[in-house]
């Protein structure tokens, strides 16, 4: 089954995208498609600007107005029940700061429709999985960035999706909390949650991931399977080129 | 279920804002100082005037005919003024230099003749309001003398009957602090509320919920309650200082007017209104920089405008044009109708249509300029 299968996208910031994919020439994403098998491990790469983030906002549902199909686990997106299955965590660390991790939890769980006791229940799960757990009454302001990391992802966790999301996860953490976060994702994986990982270090990506989708200026470049590639940096900069991308 | 967010939003939202070590300050301490540190020195500007403070005055008597010697002891008798001596070596620019005059009065030789009249100098600096009073006083006391009337004000009485309720036209200083620095406070809400907006659409955590199965106008409103419901707390409390506290203080009642109950009405709306302004705000500022700014010159203008700052009653006819342009200065009137004019709810009414209409104004171009991402 596909955990996400995305046909034909078109969409632009400026403009909104009829049906037939019309619009100016700025797109952020062009004839965009992609799929996910369940379990799979999936790395979405490409340079700064290409479209990566603005895909990621598209399959949650944050960005409306384009043309193409969106599907999570056979739910057309977007509706709640696709909405429900769907695990992000975004590149900014978006928690509330001045309140507790079991404050930050309760909120996205109570949003997810968990019950209660649910909350409560995975609350601790996640907490502990994520290495937090005897922080959890703590303000998040008194947290390390690594820890901040760390609540950011078991913030995705806390629902069980089926669809993880993640934006550049390990980004400013140390060798530590990046290897806790690995191993991590690589447990989710193994009990059948598809994983879509948004990253700049070509290591971890080639490392983790058994598929790949490289995108540049909004349009697929490379779509395939991780063992064809041998060296991903030196296969990334060789279909992206080496000149510097300055987002703007 | 859409209940249950909506509780757990407007909960978390509570949370974050009562965290904010600089929120509770804002809203309820500053109002309060306000409240006390402004109805003392408006006493002044009142209660001096028209309460019966004594002008320090120097009386020079140059002879001693008898239309001069009577119009001396008038002058005396007066309750407005207190008669002082000139100190040695002190002309009239030194008294009013030094504060030990504000108004010298000199009868010539040559007054019971008619050929020298009395001469008045005021410190310069002396309210217009106490200049009128004194000039009044003079001319009245010098035409009875003149014209061998012993009592002008009973001769008077025949052509003139002043029908003004006392004192409820013109606010006390509670009566314009009270309800102004309220009014002010809780147009002070646009700051948190915008500054809290930006923050967690900077943080992402706004659009982080948007991943979740809840609607924008849910989201909204878990952010509008709170704020509202703050506003109705601030009232309620600033109603108690001036009502329960603040008397005990400057020794000045607090009329609650015949109908206090028409204040529940007017705080909704006055409450909407601010709210409003702080979504506005939220919307057009970038930053959480420029939305203190934008929130906080607004307010002051607000209030500068709706005779929250300067007392409406002693603006000059240009500036109480241009109040109303003011939402405060609705609300204020709004709060003045009940407290000082024994309103009818139909007089109070337009006031709440037009704070009404602010509100839904605010809200309509915020929600056609805010970004959520």
């Amino acid at each position: 089954m596909k955990a996400l299968e995305i046909s034909g996208i078109n969409f632009s910031y400026n403009q909104p995208v009829d049906k037939s994919g019309i619009a100016g020439n700025e797109y952020a994403l062009r004839d965009f498609s992609m799929s996910v098998e369940s379990s799979q491990f999936h790395a979405l790469l490409g340079p700064n600007g290409a479209g990566k983030t603005t895909l990621m906002r598209l399959i949650t549902g944050q960005l409306r107005g384009y043309a193409g199909e969106i599907n999570i686990c056979g739910y057309k997106n977007i509706n709640n029940e696709a909405l429900n299955l769907i695990g992000y965590a975004p590149q900014p660390i978006s928690v509330y700061t001045t309140l507790t991790a079991m404050e930050n939890l309760r909120i996205f769980g109570v949003m997810a429709g968990l019950s209660d006791k649910l909350i409560k229940e995975r609350s601790a799960e996640v907490l502990a999985e994520t290495g937090l757990l005897s922080y959890a009454q703590k303000h998040v302001s008194t947290y390390s960035g690594g820890m901040l990391r760390r609540l950011n992802l078991a913030v995705a966790l806390l629902h069980s999706p089926q669809l993880l999301l993640l934006d550049e996860p390990t980004v400013g953490v140390d060798p530590q909390s990046r290897h806790h976060i690995y191993e991590l994702l690589k447990k989710m994986n193994t009990t059948g949650v598809a994983v879509v990982l948004c990253t700049h270090i070509m290591d971890e990506a080639q490392r983790l991931c058994s598929r790949v989708t490289l995108l540049d200026k909004g349009s697929v470049i490379f779509s395939g399977d991780m063992n064809e590639i041998d060296n991903l940096e030196k296969f990334f900069l060789e279909r992206t080129g080496r000149g510097l991308r300055d987002e703007n | 279920m859409i209940f249950r967010k909506l509780k757990e939003l407007i909960r978390k939202e509570i949370l974050v804002l009562l965290r904010d070590r600089q929120t509770i300050p804002v809203l309820f301490i500053m109002p309060v100082a306000l409240i006390f540190f402004l109805s003392l020195a408006l006493q002044g500007v009142y209660a001096d005037k028209f309460t019966g403070h004594q002008i320090l005055l120097v009386l020079e008597n140059a002879t001693h005919a008898p239309k001069a010697v009577k119009l001396e002891e008038k002058i005396s008798s007066s309750k407005l003024i207190q008669r002082v001596q000139r100190p040695d070596g002190y002309d009239n620019y030194m008294l009013f230099e030094y504060g030990k005059a504000q108004a010298v009065i000199f009868i010539p030789e040559g007054f019971d003749d008619g050929a020298k009249p009395v001469e008045v100098e005021f410190d310069p600096v002396l309210d217009a309001g106490y200049k009128v009073a004194v000039r009044s006083l003079i001319t009245g006391l010098t035409a009875e003398v003149v014209m061998g009337i012993d009592d002008i004000e009973t001769m008077a009485s025949n052509f003139i009957v002043e029908k003004t309720k006392k004192n409820r036209n013109f606010p006390s200083p509670l009566q314009q602090s009270v309800p102004g620095w309220s009014i002010f406070a809780m147009f002070f809400i646009a700051i948190p509320m915008s500054i809290g907006f930006l923050r967690e659409k900077n943080a992402g955590t706004l659009q982080r919920l948007f991943t979740y199965p809840v609607s924008a106008s849910l989201v909204i409103l878990g952010k509008l309650i709170p704020y509202y419901l703050v506003n109705l707390v601030q009232f309620v409390l600033m109603l108690i200082v001036g009502v329960y506290i603040m008397p005990h203080v400057i020794n000045l009642p607090f009329n609650m007017g015949e109908h206090p109950w028409y204040l529940i009405p007017i705080t909704v709306v006055v409450a909407a209104a601010s709210t409003g302004f702080g979504v506005l705000v939220a919307s057009l500022a970038r930053t959480p920089e420029q939305a203190s700014t934008i929130a906080a010159t607004g307010a002051v203008l607000m209030g500068v405008f709706g005779g929250i700052m300067v007392p409406y009653v002693v603006m000059p006819l240009v500036m109480k044009k241009l109040a109303m342009i003011s939402p405060m200065y609705w609300a204020h009137q709004a709060y003045l109708d009940v407290f000082l004019r024994d309103a009818s709810f139909g007089f109070i009414l337009p006031k709440i249509i037009i704070l009404t209409l602010f509100a839904l104004g605010c809200f309509y171009i915020a929600g056609r300029k805010v970004r959520w991402m």
